[in-house]
């Protein structure tokens, strides 16, 4: 209801006056002292106390009088919603939202939320539309805009619970869109699901437009919910006796409100039942049990976690792909005169670290053969004079892919042409071993070596001190990047690309001969950062989640043609990695997808896909909030009538009518005063 | 002032309390009235008038041998015993109410100011008889307490004259621990508005006579708790618990005076009951009239008996 002269509204104050004065006439009532009531409580109280109920009774009278004729002639009219649903009526446009995510495979969920699709449909016009939208971490339109109920009515029968988590963001955008797009007066959305929490993330700009509704229809939600489901496992792999083995460690978690005696895991490697334990876990709770340790026998290991069969059996397996892990086979070059401690730090970095391992040859410059070369994926050359050959050796190693790194000592030259190879021209030393050290500044922390120092704590080069280093010009010629600086603006690394490798020449030396950077904390990451970068190391990991994308070609090398590439999907179908099919591969099922060529499974590769357990969490938002953020206001129906239908003059008269009755009341009401308060003074 | 005390002419001879009031000085406005009562009564009502002969009794054995009259032994051959009315110096103690509500009054004077004007001129005719005399003041407990002396008169006319209505009363839990102090035999005089259930009051009262004392109650109310005759309507506030009620006087005047009444009545047949003297003392009335009412009263008993 609004009002056409709200300024009136302001008589209201008026109300104030008579309630004033019966205040200020209380006031003025004085009091007297008595010395006890004990007679006068004893005096039947209502000869009193019926006069004062008159009073408010008259109060009352005039007040409601008064208000009466304020809201008059404040003239209200009413814009009435049921006007606007027989202007509106007619064709509807209707989305039904359906959720599609795993957890609607909980118990009988699924099978309610068609029903509710089903009488959704049932529920529509003859000339109404009707989409419908399958969502789960993406949305998908089954069905755009129809009348035709047979087809709508299929697709809600064929369709089956996904692998993707629930998203309701992305389902009210595409129902957003089509609402709009709509030209029929009456828009709606339906939303089928199970309300789950962790779907929510605000309303991340998801909007029906102006004068849809939303009906959320809440499939399950607020009733009492049991379900265990895995957690992601944890590898531990030992190297024994040169053979890799690995112990699985896996969890459970308890996402019911009663607690779960005897869960059974057990872990199947390929298609054999391993091991099985079992655990107790506590209501909201979490257990986890590790097997014991199996060797690492072949590549692409396919791991399974299975539990026990619950409503809710998606999230009770958990895939993982298991290989033998590679050694970075690093070639440490030193000095043909060298000590035997110059590559002593190096070496002892390189020695640490398990992912990747790094396998560490120490040989001199004079004795490189074609083999070393062939098998090293980095090469560190340790302050080494490099003759011609040795030079255009390397160059041949970096352009067929390997990584090479320069530190550059005393002794360090380049035979040749040194831009050939090297992204920049050595040059004489500089002593800075009198006055203040020299100190590394302006690191590229964009780059994949400098990253992991970005952000603070977490790294300081500039506590190193550099007591000399060579002048480095980086070469135009070459695209030479500088990664870091020394303070008076030297280069302390440079890298380049060449052919399929890289090179990066770091302008100092890497033993405490010219500076004591081997012994800060940096250095063991600074040196691990830089061989997986020049080796090109990527981490496989053991498992994806479903809804992550997959890029086949990763990791090949490009004569490897990638055009007879096939991907064999869980259920077993067969994706053309070709040209013609996806050049990305979109994880959609749980399990295992294989990619490998046409013809032999030799290289094949093996993927795990796992279903995004934050899903098992069965805990439920208010629909409110979703309809809500969606349409603007809370649990609201469609609001107005449809824009630029002007009503009848009659109908704007009749909407206004009400200051008439209004005033007739008050009327009636004053009469009343005036009756009873003659009464009153008769008495 | 001399003139307040003569009494020669008729009518003079009860003077108003609001004149008594306006002299502050206790001892003086006890002199001015009871000299002027008793010079206008003539005949002094002395009670407990020490060595009046009461009777003779046959002597038993265990009686002091000091007390037989040999005058009657000779005269009749047997032992008999003197037996007189009274001690010569009893204890009196006046019991006053100093409760909130006895600070009402309507007029000039509170009936706690009539009060302590009762309570000094009969503290002070009772010492002029040279009994000892005494004071205990109490609302919900004792406030002040003077034990009874022959020398304590001018103590208990000062402590008197300090007296003011502070705090809510109750007489049955004071008059009860002041019962068992008591021990001696003597005269008690509770003055006092009487506002509770005359059943309580009894109930409250009734323990002072255990140890075989005279009680006598002044109930002192004023006028306009007699009459209710207040106008407007208005909110009436009890002077002790602060409880505000609405009254239209005029509706309410007729009940309240029944209630009174009963109230009145129930008292007076109760007390007599339980053999109390119980006198109703209007604050508007002259001090010495409600005196001489007593005091006649009191008088006539013990013709009787």
């Amino acid at each position: 209801m609004s009002f056409l002269a709200p300024f009136f509204l302001l008589g209201l104050a008026g109300l104030a006056v008579p309630v004033v004065i019966h205040l200020i006439q209380r006031e003025r009532k004085q009091v007297v002292l008595f010395p006890s009531l004990m007679f006068i409580r004893r005096v039947p109280y209502q000869s009193v106390r019926r006069r004062r109920i008159h009073n408010w009774t008259l109060l009352f009278i005039r007040l409601a009088a008064l208000a009466l004729l304020v809201a008059a002639f404040a003239r209200p009219f009413l814009s009435r919603p049921d006007a606007a649903a027989v202007v509106g009526s007619g064709a509807r446009e209707v989305v039904i939202l359906v959720d599609q995510s795993y957890s609607m495979a909980y118990g009988d969920h699924w099978d309610r939320a068609r029903a509710a699709a089903r009488e959704a449909v049932n529920g529509l016009g003859s000339s109404d539309r009707a989409s419908i939208v399958f969502f789960s971490s993406g949305a998908d339109v089954a069905v755009r805009s129809t009348s035709e109920r047979a087809r709508l009515q299929a697709a809600i029968a064929t369709a089956e619970p996904s692998a993707g988590a629930t998203r309701y963001a992305p389902a009210l955008k595409v129902a957003g869109s089509i609402l709009s797009e709509s030209t029929l007066p009456r828009r709606e959305a339906i939303l089928i699901t199970d309300f789950q929490a962790s779907g929510w993330r605000g309303a991340e700009g998801a909007r029906l437009p102006e004068g849809a509704k939303l009906t959320p229809v809440a499939i399950g939600a607020r009733e009492e919910t049991q379900n265990l489901s895995t957690s992601p496992v944890s590898l531990t792999r030992t190297t024994f006796e040169k053979q890799e083995r690995v112990a699985v460690t896996a969890g459970v978690m308890n996402r019911g409100t009663r607690p779960a005696r005897g869960v059974e895991l057990t872990l199947n490697i390929g298609d054999r039942a391993l091991e099985s334990q079992r655990v107790d876990v506590e209501p909201n709770g979490s257990a986890s049990v590790t097997f014991a340790p199996f060797t690492i026998s072949s590549r692409n290991m396919r791991g399974t976690i299975h539990l026990a069969p619950d409503a809710l059996e998606r999230d009770n397996a958990f895939h993982f792909v298991l290989s033998p892990s590679a050694p970075v086979r690093v070639l440490v070059v030193e000095r043909s005169g060298a000590t035997g401690g110059a590559s002593l730090y190096l070496t002892q970095a390189l020695a640490i670290g398990t992912s990747p391992r790094f396998e560490t040859q120490v040989k001199r410059a004079d004795g490189i053969s074609d083999d070393d070369l062939r098998q090293a994926a980095v090469v560190l050359l340790n302050d080494v004079t490099v003759t011609e050959s040795l030079a255009s050796r390397l160059g041949r190693f970096v352009e067929r892919g390997g990584g090479l790194f320069v530190a550059l000592g005393p002794y360090a030259t380049w035979a040749g042409s040194s831009s050939d190879v090297l992204p920049g021209v050595l040059g004489a030393p500089v002593d800075r071993s009198r006055g203040d050290a020299a100190r590394m500044a302006a690191l590229e922390y964009g780059h994949p070596i400098f990253e992991p120092f970005r952000t603070p704590r977490s790294g300081n080069f500039s506590a190193a001190r550099f007591y000399g280093y060579r002048v480095l010009t980086p070469a135009p010629s070459a695209q030479a990047q500088v990664l870091a600086r020394f303070d008076a603006g030297a280069p302390a690394v440079i890298e380049r690309k060449l052919g399929n490798g890289r090179v990066i020449v770091w302008a100092s030396t890497l033993d405490l001969s010219w500076s004591d950077l081997p012994l800060k904390p940096v250095f063991l990451p600074f040196i691990h950062r830089v061989a997986r970068h020049l080796a090109a190391y990527t981490e496989v990991p053991p498992w994806m989640t479903v809804g992550q994308v997959l890029d086949p070609s990763a990791g090949l090398t490009p004569s490897a043609a990638i055009a007879e590439r096939i991907a064999l999907t869980p259920s077993r179908h067969r994706l053309a990695l070709n040209g013609e099919g996806p050049e990305v591969l979109e994880l959609a099922e749980q399990g295992f997808y294989e990619i490998r060529r046409q013809a032999s499974d030799a290289d094949a590769t093996v993927v795990a896909s796992n279903v995004d357990l934050s899903e098992s969490d069965l805990t439920t938002i208010d629909p409110e909030e979703v309809v809500a953020a969606a349409v603007g206001r809370a649990g609201e129906a469609s609001g107005q009538a449809a824009p630029g239908v002007p009503l009848t003059p009659e109908a704007q008269e009749r909407s206004q009518r009400i200051w008439w009755y209004l005033l007739s009341a008050a009327i009636v009401v004053l009469g009343a005063d005036t009756l009873l308060s003659n009464r009153l003074s008769k008495t | 002032m001399h003139g307040l005390s003569t009494s020669a002419i008729p009518g003079a001879r009860f003077v108003d309390p609001a004149v008594l009031a306006r002299i502050g000085n206790l001892e003086l406005v006890a002199r001015s009235v009871v000299d002027g009562f008793i010079n206008g009564l003539h005949r002094a009502p002395y009670f407990g008038a020490s060595v009046d002969f009461a009777e003779h009794r046959g002597y038993v054995a265990g009686d002091d041998i000091r007390r037989i009259d040999w005058r009657l032994f000779a005269r009749t051959d047997r032992f008999y015993v003197k037996e007189y009315e009274a001690d010569s110096n009893s204890n009196f103690s006046v019991l006053l109410d100093v409760s909130k509500s006895m600070g009402y009054g309507s007029g000039e004077m509170t009936k706690l100011d009539y009060a302590k004007i009762l309570a000094a001129c009969l503290t002070y005719l009772v010492h002029r008889q040279r009994d000892r005399v005494g004071l205990v003041a109490f609302d919900e407990g004792i406030v002040e307490h003077v034990p009874p002396s022959a020398k304590h008169m001018n103590v208990v006319l000062h402590m008197l004259d300090r007296l003011t209505a502070m705090r809510p009363g109750s007489l049955r839990a004071p008059l009860h621990r002041l019962a068992e102090h008591f021990g001696r035999r003597g005269i008690l005089v509770l003055i006092s508005d009487l506002y509770d259930e005359p059943e309580a009051v009894i109930e409250a009262v009734a323990p002072l006579r255990f140890r075989g004392n005279d009680l006598i109650v002044f109930h002192v109310l004023d006028r306009a708790e007699l009459d209710f005759g207040f106008g407007d309507a208005s909110s009436f506030e009890d002077l002790e618990t602060g409880d505000q009620l609405p009254v239209v006087p005029e509706a309410f005047r007729k009940q309240y005076n029944e209630l009174m009444r009963a109230h009145i009545d129930a008292l007076t047949r109760r007390f007599s009951e339980v053999r109390v003297d119980y006198t109703l003392i209007d604050t508007g009335a002259p001090l010495d009239h409600a005196l001489f009412k007593y005091l006649s009263t009191r008088e006539r008993l013990m013709r009787v008996r």
